[in-house]
């Protein structure tokens, strides 16, 4: 008899039970390890499955992942380019794709990643028909249309992690400057994820005390405190961190991470996620921008209505506009 | 008057006590930001301090963590080139130095990161003389040595990560032989962090069940079962690790965040980490080995003592004797 035989005796005969709370990450480079790191670290699956089509990478990096499992509580870590690994998902994370260039907006990324999804979103779908699926890859507005697109999935289960990233980095430099801790300052940006984001003064606030009560200039040129400054920070600050280290990662593994917590645990947390907006705040184009939505096992189940100022509405208004011109002509969706 | 003002009165007129549980990393590559990753997620510390000589990594290494500060409970976290900014640390991790390229054995790096060492140590003792050293680097064991004599520190206060990581691989590996999780499987690997590790076949158990009890043969080379290979795949993972990705750093950033953890909520729980083994289990040189140690906030208090087999205790003296061959080379 073997060890495991003399050690041993089974009880019950039975396969063992499929994983409840399985997610799969899709891409292995810097920000989707970011994320499988995160989550795995959050303890907020029961299996990880990671694809890529870099074999040797992808074989290494779950290797690694798996010399850690004394450390986790995630027993069951698998990947392979073969999306059969993928297969009966909660959720999957979508980070696969070319990565911005020093200088290049997430804008020019488009047609690169397009032709990407093409070839992953099908076999998704094919192995994990029930999932919610989050798109990090950038421009993640656009993708995430394609994502859905693609995917024939209803648009309630398609989540763009958007603004998510940029809400954090506002809260956590306009709470630098009151001297507290990011989760004590709330601060919306919403819209398009990326240079022409929506910071929402009108909503800033501290305890309940609305800043631009204090302050009725905040936000606009004219502020003597230069708020607005912290907002061009956010948008510059991918760029910059790109700059320096050559790629971002840490934070928008951290960010999925905090999505992925509530989906997994149905927790109808309010997060600034990329959704379908056609018919909100008059926008007539089948567009995902960011908004405050409520996230649960199901996906968005609802989207806040936030009371935006008429230059914030048309802002949005023309993100839109931009995100539905370039989507227009994209071939073969 | 100021937003801040308005909605802000500070009514302390002492001065704030600061950060009370601060944790350095030095070195800034995939392990030192491995170790740093795993350390924010486990809520180890309130402030975290980031030093290498790479400025524009080192800035943005920092930039892409603090933006993450809305998911993590560390209040603080700062980053320089200049050794001020790890003042008043608690524990010091030291990862930095070249790595292993494919195929190179740990010990080939040695004086290429002595004199690294040479900088940085003399540097963490200055903002930090109360610190415990937790030394990565390798050659673990020998770079542990050269923490514990540049930095003039008492041996309780310089660690090696030591076989905390090959151990923690052999467990996974004997899981997935059982179908049970790495840590319903015990299993100790001691000696050199590298390929002349012993594994402790006569402790290996789940359940105190001691499986050489079940299989006399295990670890031997007549046995049917191969539990051999289990301690060959230990030896072999790094390096296979790094032939396919080129380097490894989940694992050994995980197991690094496990004995800060230790140290950190001075939990006194037992890992295998190297530390100084003159006078023990026959050996007669200064080197540091892993053996059992008991972790706490003062550091690496007690060693737990071994029953091993002849066997086992001449290849702890064998380890022993190689790495004094090198060290006793070694310009300090």
């Amino acid at each position: 008899m073997s060890v495991l035989q003399q050690l041993i005796t089974p009880l019950s005969s039975a396969e063992a039970p499929p994983p409840r709370n399985k997610v799969t990450v899709v891409g292995v480079g810097q920000v989707g390890m970011a994320c499988a790191v995160s989550i795995l670290l959050r303890d907020l699956c029961d299996e990880l499955a990671l694809v890529d089509v870099m074999e040797d990478r992808l074989k290494g990096e779950m290797m690694d992942l798996q010399h850690g499992s004394l450390f986790l509580k995630t027993s069951k870590i698998v990947a392979d380019k073969d999306y059969v690994v993928t297969a009966n998902s909660r959720l999957v994370v979508v980070t696969a794709g070319v990565r911005q260039q020093e200088g290049e907006s997430r804008l020019n990324l488009v047609q690169r990643n397009v032709n990407v999804f093409k070839s992953i979103i099908p076999q998704i779908i094919k192995y994990s028909p029930e999932c919610t699926m989050i798109v990090v890859s950038n421009p993640v507005d656009v993708l995430t249309y394609v994502t859905w697109k693609l995917s024939g999935l209803p648009k309630h289960r398609i989540i763009g992690s958007g603004t998510n990233l940029d809400s954090a980095r506002f809260r956590q430099m306009m709470a630098e400057r009151l001297g507290i801790h990011s989760s004590s300052f709330n601060g919306w940006v919403l819209g398009e994820h990326g240079d022409t984001s929506v910071p929402v003064w009108s909503g800033a606030n501290v305890a309940g005390v609305n800043l631009q009560k204090l302050n009725p200039d905040i936000g606009s040129d004219g502020d003597k405190e230069q708020w607005k400054a912290t907002h061009k920070a956010v948008v510059d600050s991918a760029y910059e961190v790109i700059k320096l280290k050559g790629y971002t990662n840490w934070a928008i593994g951290l960010s999925v991470a905090d999505l992925t917590e509530s989906i997994v645990k149905n927790m109808n947390r309010v997060h600034p996620v990329s959704t379908m907006v056609k018919d909100m705040y008059g926008i007539g184009e089948e567009v995902f921008l960011s908004l405050p939505c409520v996230l649960n096992g199901g996906g968005v189940s609802s989207v806040i209505n936030m009371t935006l100022t008429d230059g914030e509405v048309s802002q949005l208004k023309k993100s839109a506009d931009t995100l539905w011109g370039i989507q227009k002509d994209l071939k073969d969706l | 008057m100021s937003c801040k003002e308005k909605l802000i009165s500070h009514v302390m007129k002492e001065e704030p006590i600061g950060c009370t549980n601060k944790v350095t990393v030095v070195g800034v590559g995939m392990v030192g930001m491995a170790s740093a990753i795993s350390i924010l997620l486990k809520d180890l510390c309130d402030e975290l301090a980031m030093v290498d000589v790479m400025e524009d990594k080192l800035k943005g290494e920092v930039m892409d963590l603090q933006h993450g500060a809305l998911f993590l409970k560390t209040h603080k976290i700062v980053g320089d080139k200049d050794y001020s900014v790890t003042a008043n640390s608690k524990v010091v991790v030291v990862t930095a130095g070249a790595r292993q390229q494919e195929g190179e054995s740990r010990l080939n790096l040695v004086q290429r990161n002595v004199n690294i060492f040479k900088f940085i140590i003399p540097n963490i003792v200055k903002y930090s003389p109360n610190c415990i050293l937790m030394v990565v680097s390798n050659p673990v064991d020998i770079l542990t040595y050269v923490a514990w004599k540049l930095s003039g520190f008492p041996r309780h206060r310089v660690i090696g990560s030591g076989t905390n990581l090959d151990s923690a691989r052999f467990r996974h590996i004997m899981g997935e032989k059982l179908h049970l999780h790495p840590s319903s499987c015990h299993g100790w690997i001691v000696g050199e962090h590298g390929d002349s590790s012993v594994p402790v076949w006569s402790g290996v158990n789940v359940a105190g069940v001691c499986l050489q009890t079940l299989n006399p043969q295990m670890g031997a080379e007549g046995d049917s079962e191969n539990w051999k290979e289990v301690h060959k795949l230990v030896v072999d993972g790094a390096y296979e690790v790094i032939k396919l990705k080129g380097y490894t750093s989940w694992a050994i950033g995980m197991s690094v965040a496990d004995l800060v953890e230790s140290i950190m909520k001075n939990l006194h729980k037992v890992h295998p980490v190297s530390t100084l083994v003159q006078g023990m289990h026959g050996v007669k040189d200064e080197v540091f080995l892993s053996v059992p140690c008991v972790l706490g906030n003062s550091g690496m208090t007690d060693v737990i003592h071994m029953t091993l087999k002849a066997e086992e205790e001449k290849q702890l003296v064998k380890s022993a004797e190689t790495l004094w061959g090198v060290q006793k080379e070694l310009v300090l």
